[in-house]
């Protein structure tokens, strides 16, 4: 927003040296209206909308780093993610989950179902309860469409306008220019992450998500313990540290919320051996 | 070797990477004999304490501090930063257990997720079509709840934001 201002601002003032300020505020005013459009857009975003844009959001993550060559994983990934999508209030997406072969710490979740893991995280897991908690917490960004929020608010009018101008292009063919905006706008989100709170409301519905599907409840609050034990400058963790909250407030948040709610279910299975075993690749 | 040697750690249940070792506790706390909220207490915790992580158990964490040991919530302790190295020894693991020589995809630093890699990035649709390869049905879902462990259904609110 301010870079296209400034720009706004350049252009006027080269172009028109005499009437600056009268050209700044029609750009401004262009400005505030795109960002109109975009509010309306987003709210009628439909089921089949929200798959094509999370079908661009997974090609590019899988662009960015490839799959993991183990489909014995691979699906054994997609038989705990699915199961726990089942308890999710949108059980019948057509989820997709993925393991990335990258030795990055993260776990990413798109429009639409997919959510993809890394195979550094996917490395220093205990159990399956472990990686139903993360999976969990990627189901409920969306369920809760919080990357369609990340989009409505600027961080913002720049990757939103994207995703406006592809649907302005929708009725034809869609154009290589819009489809190139929507990626632009698609990496700025994976840069700077989702609203703060939207991943504090993640992590609350995860424990609960896991624990819906018959898991420890505690397996997401266990891999936040293990991330605060880990070195915050080592590269690997670099880019989930610059977009989520950090581990201990995110833990103070789950502390609060869960209180002694959870006690009966904390017997639930955390599936250790099964993880060990998938694991292996066997 | 290596194989047996990845296969044994897990067998053993050793988590792959990190040992959790040292925290502190987020307030003054109560150590319990077990991990149960009714069991018998055994020491406090004064908010800040060090302490030695030896384990978890549902909602429990095992723990030493000075003269005192027993079970704490693990939601009131925090992990101290920086004590575990990325560095897990066993990141041969998957390339060990990949089946099948298909699409040795080692990505020579061209491509990841980090800053630079991720602007550099390009969509790859053909890599977004095994993807889908790979899902699982609700079926092949259900099926997995009923093997040993099983999963069994629950039903609970969302927890209220505090």
């Amino acid at each position: 927003m301010m870079r296209a201002l400034a720009m706004a601002f350049v252009l006027a003032l080269s172009a028109f040296p005499g009437a600056a300020t009268a050209q700044f505020d029609l750009n401004f005013n262009r400005l505030i209206d795109t960002g109109k459009n975009l509010r309306d857009a987003l709210k009628d975003v439909d089921e089949k909308q929200e798959a094509e844009i999370g079908r661009e959001y997974a090609a590019l993550l899988v662009g960015a780093a490839p799959l993991l060559a183990n489909a014995d994983v691979q699906r054994y990934v997609n038989r705990v993610g699915r199961w726990v999508s089942l308890h999710t209030e949108r059980p019948d997406l057509s989820w997709q989950f993925g393991v990335l072969d990258s030795n990055n710490i993260n776990a990413f979740a798109t429009p639409g179902g997919y959510v993809l893991i890394t195979k550094g995280l996917l490395e220093r897991l205990k159990n399956e309860a472990e990686l139903a908690g993360v999976l969990a917490h990627e189901t409920a960004h969306v369920v809760k469409k919080h990357h369609l929020n990340a989009m409505k608010k600027g961080k913002g009018v720049e990757a939103g306008a994207n995703v406006v101008s592809m649907y302005l292009e929708q009725q034809g063919q869609r154009s290589a220019a819009a489809k190139e905006k929507l990626v632009g706008g698609m990496k700025e989100i994976m840069l700077r992450g989702l609203d703060k709170d939207d991943e504090f409301e993640a992590d609350r519905m995860g424990v609960v998500i896991a624990a819906r599907a018959g898991y420890d409840p505690f397996g997401l609050p266990s891999v936040l313990q293990m991330l605060q034990s880990l070195n915050p400058k080592d590269s690997e963790l670099s880019l989930m540290f610059a977009t989520h909250p950090d581990p201990g407030s995110r833990l103070d948040a789950l502390d609060r919320a869960v209180g002694s709610r959870l006690d009966r279910l904390a017997s639930q299975p955390q599936a250790a051996e099964r993880y060990a075993h998938a694991m292996q690749g066997k | 070797m290596r194989i047996f040697l990845a296969a044994l750690v897990f067998s053993l249940g050793v988590g792959p990477a990190i040992a959790q070792e040292t925290g502190f506790a987020v307030r003054q706390t109560e150590v319990k004999k077990e991990p149960f909220s009714d069991a018998e207490t055994v020491g406090t915790l004064a908010e800040k304490s060090q302490l030695k992580v030896l384990g978890r158990q549902g909602g429990w964490a095992q723990i030493e501090s000075g003269a005192v040991a027993g079970w704490v919530r693990m939601l009131s302790i925090r992990m101290n930063s920086g004590q575990s190295s990325i560095v897990s020894g066993l990141k041969s693991l998957f390339s060990v257990a990949r089946t099948g020589s298909s699409g040795t995809t080692v990505t020579t630093g061209v491509r990841g997720l980090d800053k630079e890699q991720i602007q550099n990035a390009k969509p790859n649709p053909e890599e977004l079509k095994k993807l889908a390869s790979f899902a699982a049905t609700k079926t092949d879902a259900e099926r997995l709840a009923t093997e040993n462990p099983q999963l069994k259904n629950q039903k609970i609110e969302y927890l209220p934001q505090r």
